[in-house]
């Protein structure tokens, strides 16, 4: 072979072979990773988001501060637009972020004492059990309205958060324990305190909604802050806003649209300012009335409330929740003492999104004048004064990582669980923010890795031959 | 399995970088030291593609196959170590068939640049095995700043994947027609 064809045969290899490997490291991670409605998956353009957390208490009462960016205030749920000489929904909410804007932003704070061990290690991901609502494989409504405990009796239509101990197979949402263990564990301090402030359903009469995380998600006991303004029957709302106390009897979908509703207007029907609807007004098309009428909480849902107001300025929520150290009801409260030491975990929900397409925190120790990520201070006044010290807590988008998928074979860590191990030891939320992407198109990633592997081993083995065969042949080799 | 993967790699890793050391050594002197050295290269080689497969065989026994290939990490990790083992194998390879003559001309320095491109690879998995048993290094923050962070699975569109395919039968064609070359000359 004359040199210089062996030269530009090596010329053409190198460039060729050079070729993919650019072609490759330009283009890896594309192409599998999208939005998928119809598989209930949006991706957020940004993975995480800072929370910034204060917290002080007295002898009676404590309070908790939060901070985060939002582009807009979420300060509508869902509303009834007329159009048409019909009463049009907006808001139901769908994966990612609403396609009308609608649905309210949300802080959410679950609050332990150390009766659930493993939520100070593994946080929210404790309570994301098999089957529950908006992942991509979740359990069917009709099947969870016919389980006698779940459906029947607590009249859940989907599988919400709940903790691993309340079924008898970690892998079956269904496999709820007997109401006699429910009950003991209950009264042992087996569930989550659900702190969940609501830019519409609760913050405009300022309160927090009060849950608690046990078999299911559910409410404390008592009265909520919201309930619906829908009347199935005659499909059209059953109040409106009382023309007499606020001069108009809708808002304007425009003014919705546009963010033109001041925070401080009345944009929310309120119990007693409200009148019933009159299906005889004269509505134009755009008159827009919120689907939810608040209302004063009673009994255990009316513990947590805003201290001032909760408000959205330049660009941030600013957001303070308040409730007695000792609310009365330890079945549905974590009861906090002085020097007591807690876990938390945070969630956000913003840009008009529910369900799961929030952020959330990893596990937050909260001590009351003892060591902690977050230091409660005591004061001895009414009101707390607010410093410039806060605790950043990054929020990260979890994507779809259950409990049931953390204790299986497919997770290297689930040895680490079972010996105890803390989340933060093999994870940092740089980590889980793209692993909760990746557990959304597991199956598909998967294939064009093995395919990437292949075709990569193939691509060197063949420069490999034409390298082999471009090299002058020694004599006698 | 995990402890004897971590002994069993130091074999690889030693002898590779050694021989990397070796091969651009070689690329830059024609001297009696650098053929002396050489002509250590190819038992040098040898022994670094049996250690590396011993090493993947038994890194392919720490976790159940269920296990790792679910992980970013660990698809990382065996990607780079088979891409490792392949470039390692190829430079054995023709090192081997083609004796001294690898470092005439231009290929001298396609040898140190595949010897470099192993030698990175090896530090990648490395870098990766040790990101699987919690031992972090800042080779990681030099791969995100370079584009790919190691928490995200590398893989290709189907698009590149067919390219690569074409580039690959390009180059057993490129190997063909300058074995038919030889042949004729």
């Amino acid at each position: 072979m004359k040199h210089s064809f062996q030269r530009a045969g090596l010329i053409a290899a190198l460039s060729l072979f050079g070729g993919g490997l650019l072609l490759s490291w330009f283009t890896h991670g594309t192409g599998t990773v999208k939005d998928d409605p119809k598989r209930g998956i949006s991706i957020p353009q940004q993975l995480t988001v800072p929370l910034q957390v204060q917290a002080a208490y007295n002898d009676k009462d404590i309070f908790f501060r939060y901070r985060w960016p939002a582009a807009k205030p979420g300060i509508f749920h869902d509303v009834v637009v007329y159009e048409g000489g019909k009463w049009v929904r907006k808001g139901k909410g769908n994966p990612g972020p609403e396609k009308d804007g609608m649905h309210e932003d949300r802080v959410a704070m679950m609050l332990d004492d150390g009766s659930v061990p493993e939520f100070a290690r593994y946080g929210g991901y404790l309570a994301i059990g098999s089957g529950i609502a908006s992942f991509t494989q979740h359990a069917n409504g009709k099947e969870v309205a016919a389980q006698p405990h779940l459906g029947k009796k607590l009249k859940q239509e989907e599988v919400t958060k709940s903790l691993p101990e309340t079924r008898t197979d970690l892998n079956d949402w269904s496999s709820v324990q007997p109401e006699s263990t429910l009950q003991a564990q209950r009264q042992a301090g087996y569930f989550l305190d659900l702190w969940h402030w609501r830019g519409h359903r609760s913050n405009p009469i300022g309160m927090s909604d009060d849950q608690v995380i046990a078999e299911a998600r559910l409410g404390d006991e008592g009265k909520s802050s919201a309930t619906g303004n829908w009347d199935g029957k005659t499909n059209q709302p059953q109040w409106m806003f009382n023309p007499a106390k606020t001069g108009y009897k809708a808002l304007r979908w425009d003014d919705i649209q546009s963010n033109k509703i001041d925070q401080e207007s009345v944009y929310f029907l309120r119990e007693g300012d409200v009148v019933p609807f009159d299906p005889q007004a004269d509505w134009k098309d755009g008159d827009t009335l919120p689907r939810r009428l608040l209302r004063t909480p009673e009994g255990s849902m009316s513990d947590i409330a805003v201290q001032g107001k909760g408000r959205w300025a330049d660009g941030y929520w600013d957001v303070t929740l308040t409730r007695k150290l000792d609310t009365g009801h330890p079945l549905d409260d974590k009861i906090l003492k002085d020097r007591g030491a807690y876990a938390l975990a945070f969630a956000i929900h913003r840009m008009a999104t529910g369900a799961r397409w929030h952020y959330v925190s990893l596990p937050v120790s909260l001590g009351l004048e003892r060591p902690g990520d977050i230091v409660a201070t005591k004061f001895a006044t009414e009101q707390p004064t607010w410093g410039d010290k806060w605790t950043q807590v990054e929020l990260f988008y979890p994507g779809q990582v259950s409990w049931p998928h953390l204790n299986s074979r497919q997770h290297a860590g689930a040895p680490n669980i079972k010996k105890g191990q803390p989340v933060t030891t093999h994870h940092s939320v740089e980590q889980l923010k793209h692993y909760g992407i990746e557990a959304e198109f597991a199956e598909e990633i998967r294939r064009q890795w093995w395919l990437t592997l292949w075709a990569g081993v193939l691509m060197i083995l063949a420069f490999g031959v034409a390298f082999h065969q471009l090299v002058k042949r020694q004599p006698g080799a | 399995m995990a402890p004897y993967h971590v002994v069993l790699v130091h074999f690889p890793i030693a002898l590779w970088m050694t021989a990397t050391l070796v091969i651009l050594f070689r690329t830059l002197s024609d001297g009696p030291t650098a053929k002396l050295f050489d002509r250590a290269l190819v038992p040098l080689l040898s022994l670094g593609l049996l250690s590396g497969i011993i090493a993947f065989s038994v890194g392919l026994m720490v976790w159940p196959w269920e296990t790792i290939s679910a992980s970013a990490l660990g698809r990382n990790h065996v990607l780079t170590a088979s891409w490792t083992i392949a470039y390692w194998a190829v430079i054995l390879w023709v090192r081997q068939a083609r004796g001294e003559s690898v470092w005439d001309g231009l290929s001298r320095w396609v040898k140190a640049g595949l010897a470099s491109l192993g030698c990175g690879l090896l530090g990648i998995t490395g870098t990766l095995g040790g990101h699987l048993v919690g031992i972090y290094t800042d080779v990681s923050t030099a791969l995100r700043q370079l584009g790919w962070d190691v928490y995200t699975t590398f893989y290709v569109p189907d698009s590149t994947l067919i390219v690569l395919l074409l580039i690959s039968a390009l180059l057993v064609g490129i190997g063909v027609w300058a074995g038919r070359q030889k042949a004729a000359s």
